[in-house]
């Protein structure tokens, strides 16, 4: 009983369009009043993006003679940086799509060629990787376009660059994502990821360590200046780099030369192909093998005999109590089944490798940031700048913690999953489940996040009082965002979804997202407009309100969601 | 028919089946049985094709998986113990979805396969989506979806799972009439009432080695017991098991393993 069906692919993305479509509808059963504040965050964030893209450019281009120049680096800088960020994230989103997915295991014993189920995951996963860069950089090329004065034509010419673009970080990332899972299991990968990230800390701290440059020579000697600089970001126009090809073409075609424009296009065009021929007939044999060998639990590493001593001393140690276990042993004070809870939190995180390498790729670009942070404690001599930039960096903190308390903290509730039973009838309880979660939260984030800002005001040269200032508005923010992610977790859970990104990625985590970032801009300008510290000269009345309405403000984002997570999981029905 | 000519699999230092040597003829309702980590469901696995053996080779009605994938896999059907559906199709979508991927006619669904509804009693949910349903009516889905093109062999784990007594039945008749017709069946499960009520053949796993097979007299007789099949089990596992320890009790004393 055979009869002509369509393609195992054209089937895939027909059942998938559907449940996206569905998916979308859904949204619909979601309050309104939600549904409109993401949309407003989100067309906020392109127009403010616009804005502040048109006024950096505009400002870079008004440097007599430079400005054009500038802005060429500064562009292809840009492209060269999200190009190795989206290499990334193509590789961690490819290694859960392909292996961790249970769709590819229910495709695999369905007769649909092994090429088929690779070809489907690996656009599934572009287009996962690939939405926020494009997100990113339109409102970026609209305000370039516009400063231009582009003809209209520019801007669609645009998104076939992109769309050709993205193809290449994919097709390295599903690449890399494969040779991880053929040859690396979880111990390996966190190694070869730790080793990584400390070498390419290291490398792009020496090679992009700021210039010492006198006031005088800033005055006098622009132009050796601006040579450095530019000699120093030479790499990002290397010519086979993708972002290269990319940057140059969208250049040229808003200057108007059309033809090194196509060539460019041409180029990328036909790497696309090029590998996109190799992704979609050759990766699905390799993928296979690879799928195998995940579940197989083998590693490259296990050929050696060092390696399995290795593993087997791991399996004696697990046998006993371990290192969290142990830690916690010092705080008799804390509960023992709290206690339990939270080694367990602790156990799963450091097991789940996906969630481990998003944190080192974060870990990492704030290793950038404090490493170039002493630069302007060493270059700006204006008390009012410094204020500013001090600000700043209780801004870029702040929203590192809003990052981990969304990211890690947001799906915590929702991640006990179908096993939530566990916890919920046990003589524990759920709000304390959910106290307990809110602790272990709270005490990691603000841990990392004081020193985050004690280490940043050093290196910005920071007076103590200055630095103490700082902390305790980290503190503050550190329990209201806890409270927020805790709180909107246990009221939009998410019980059938075991992977945290989708967790976040749902209505309650976008949420959170918007609230945060609200709050924290909110919270920097209030207190940065009544500082006590440049134009003024100390605490003054302006100072206390301000300190007075961001405490109010932050009990009330923190307490209010924080309750009524602990009131639902109180009523809550296993 | 499947065949498994010297299939070995290692994890490592593991070796989670070991030299296992079957073939499950064309018509017979074979149940494998084992306690847990006998290496059932990575035989399983591998017969699927959801895992490469490390050696030896798996057949499936005369197809080898790794060599012939398409082939195996378009007479094979496969329900895992938590199967996997898609949560915002209705189950009605699903089973086409699943009936075009193995070449079936788009009616399908609605001709030669609403005898199978109807004795899954999954018409009243066929337009619901199939996140609103409960656990054993998705089981029920994946039943239907995985015996809807007919298949010439049909690779169940633990398939009991979530089902109520009267579609467990259900699935226990059906399994047996498409047998009868010619469809291999091959179940690993633990509820040894299963196989004794259908199996033709039982198979016993224990640390990765078939340590035996045969019918159910044919099993008893080699146990030496006269009970249920729940005491057969026990009896071969604990002989195995037995048998291991005076291997490595004999080994010891002639001066430990050979260095590796």
């Amino acid at each position: 009983m055979t009869a002509t069906a369509p393609s195992p692919f054209r089937l895939l993305l027909e059942v998938n369009l559907r449940q996206g479509w569905r998916r979308l509808l859904a949204l619909r059963e979601q309050s309104r009043l939600l549904t409109g504040l993401i949309v407003v965050f989100l067309l906020g964030y392109a127009a403010l993006a616009f804005k502040l893209f048109q006024v950096g450019l505009r400002f870079a281009g008004s440097f007599p003679g430079l400005g054009s120049v500038l802005i060429e680096r500064m562009l292809f800088l840009l492209f060269a940086f999200l190009f190795v960020l989206l290499l990334l994230s193509n590789l961690v989103i490819s290694y859960s799509n392909l292996f961790r997915n249970r769709e590819t295991t229910f495709l695999l014993p369905l007769p649909v060629p092994s090429e088929v189920v690779f070809r489907w995951k690996f656009i599934e996963s572009m287009l996962l990787a690939s939405w926020a860069f494009v997100f990113l950089v339109a409102p970026l090329l609209a305000a370039y376009g516009l400063n231009r004065g582009v003809p209209w034509h520019f801007y669609p010419i645009t998104v076939l660059f992109i769309a050709l673009f993205i193809a290449l970080p994919a097709a390295g990332g599903a690449w890399c994502a494969v040779a991880v899972a053929r040859f690396l299991d979880r111990r390996s990968f966190q190694l070869t990821a730790l080793l990584t990230g400390a070498v390419v800390v290291a490398v792009v701290a020496f090679w992009l360590r700021p210039l010492q440059v006198t006031d005088e020579e800033l005055e006098t000697r622009v132009l050796v200046v601006l040579d450095n600089l530019l000699a120093r970001t030479q790499f990002a126009i290397f010519p086979l780099l993708p972002s290269y090809w990319l940057s140059a073409g969208v250049q040229q075609w808003a200057e108007g030369a059309l033809a090194a424009a196509v060539f460019f296009a041409l180029v990328l065009l036909s790497h696309a192909l090029f590998f996109g021929t190799l992704m979609f007939t050759r990766m699905g044999a390799w993928f296979y093998g690879a799928a195998s060998m995940v579940q197989s639990r083998s590693s490259l590493l296990g050929r050696w005999t060092w390696f399995r001593a290795w593993q087997v001393r791991r399996a004696r140690a697990r046998l006993e109590r371990g290192p969290a276990e142990r830690l916690f042993d010092w705080l008799p004070f804390v509960a023992a089944d709290t206690r339990a809870l939270i080694v367990k939190d602790l156990r799963l995180f450091w097991r789940d490798t996906t969630q481990w390498a998003q944190s080192l790729v974060l870990f990492g670009l704030l290793a950038v940031y404090i490493l170039n942070l002493r630069h302007f404690s060493q270059q700006l001599t204006n008390t009012f700048w410094i204020t500013v930039v001090a600000y700043l960096n209780l801004g870029a903190c702040a929203l590192n913690l809003a990052t981990l308390t969304t990211r890690f903290v947001y799906p915590q509730f929702s991640l006990e999953g179908k096993r939530l039973w566990i916890v919920g009838l046990a003589p524990l309880g759920l709000p304390r489940v959910l106290l307990a979660k809110f602790a272990l939260g709270t005490g990691i984030s603000l841990g990392l996040s004081l020193g985050l800002i004690l280490l940043s005001c050093r290196l910005l040269d920071l007076a103590w009082d200055r630095t103490l200032l700082y902390a305790s508005a980290i503190t503050v923010m550190a329990f209201t965002l806890n409270g927020l992610a805790i709180g909107l977790g246990a009221l939009y859970p998410n019980l059938k979804e075991d992977n945290p990104s989708k967790i976040v990625s749902g209505f309650g985590g976008t949420f959170c997202l918007v609230l945060s970032f609200v709050y924290i801009v909110g919270s920097v300008l209030v207190l940065a407009f009544a500082s006590p510290w440049n134009p003024a000269a100390g605490f003054r009345f302006e100072t206390y309100v301000a300190w007075g309405v961001f405490v109010v403000l932050s009990i009330l984002l923190g307490w209010l969601p924080l309750r009524a997570g602990l009131r639902q999981a109180l009523r809550f029905e296993h | 028919m499947i065949e498994l000519d010297h299939l070995v699999k290692r994890f490592g230092d593991l070796v989670a089946v070991n030299d296992v040597t079957l073939t499950v003829p064309r018509g017979e309702f074979f149940a494998v049985l084992g306690p847990n980590a006998a290496g059932k469901t990575t035989t399983i696995k591998i017969v699927t094709g959801l895992m490469k053996p490390t050696s030896g080779r798996a057949r499936v009605a005369g197809f080898d998986v790794q060599a012939h994938p398409l082939e195996a896999r378009q007479r094979l059907a496969f329900v895992p113990d938590f199967p996997f559906l898609y949560d915002k199709l209705t189950p009605l979508e699903f089973l086409r979805f699943t009936a075009r991927l193995f070449r079936m006619p788009e009616n399908v669904v609605e001709g030669p396969g609403q005898e199978l509804i109807a004795r899954f009693n999954l018409g009243t949910y066929l337009g619901q989506t199939i996140e609103s349903l409960s656990h054993g009516t998705k089981q029920r889905v994946a039943i239907v979806s995985a015996l809807l093109h007919d298949p010439e062999v049909c690779v169940l784990d633990e398939p009991m799972v979530g089902l109520d007594p009267h579609h467990a039945r259900v699935l226990k008749d059906v399994l047996k009439e498409r047998s009868e017709r010619g469809m291999t069946v091959f179940v690993s499960t633990h509820q040894l009432s299963v196989a004794e009520e259908m199996a033709d053949r039982i198979g016993i796993m224990h640390e990765g080695r078939l340590i035996a097979v045969g019918t159910r007299e044919e099993l008893r007789r080699r146990s030496g017991t006269s009970g249920a099949l729940e005491q057969t089990f026990l009896a071969l596992t604990a002989q195995e098991a037995n048998l291991r320890e005076e291997r490595a009790l004999a080994t010891t004393a002639a001066g430990g393993p050979r260095g590796s």
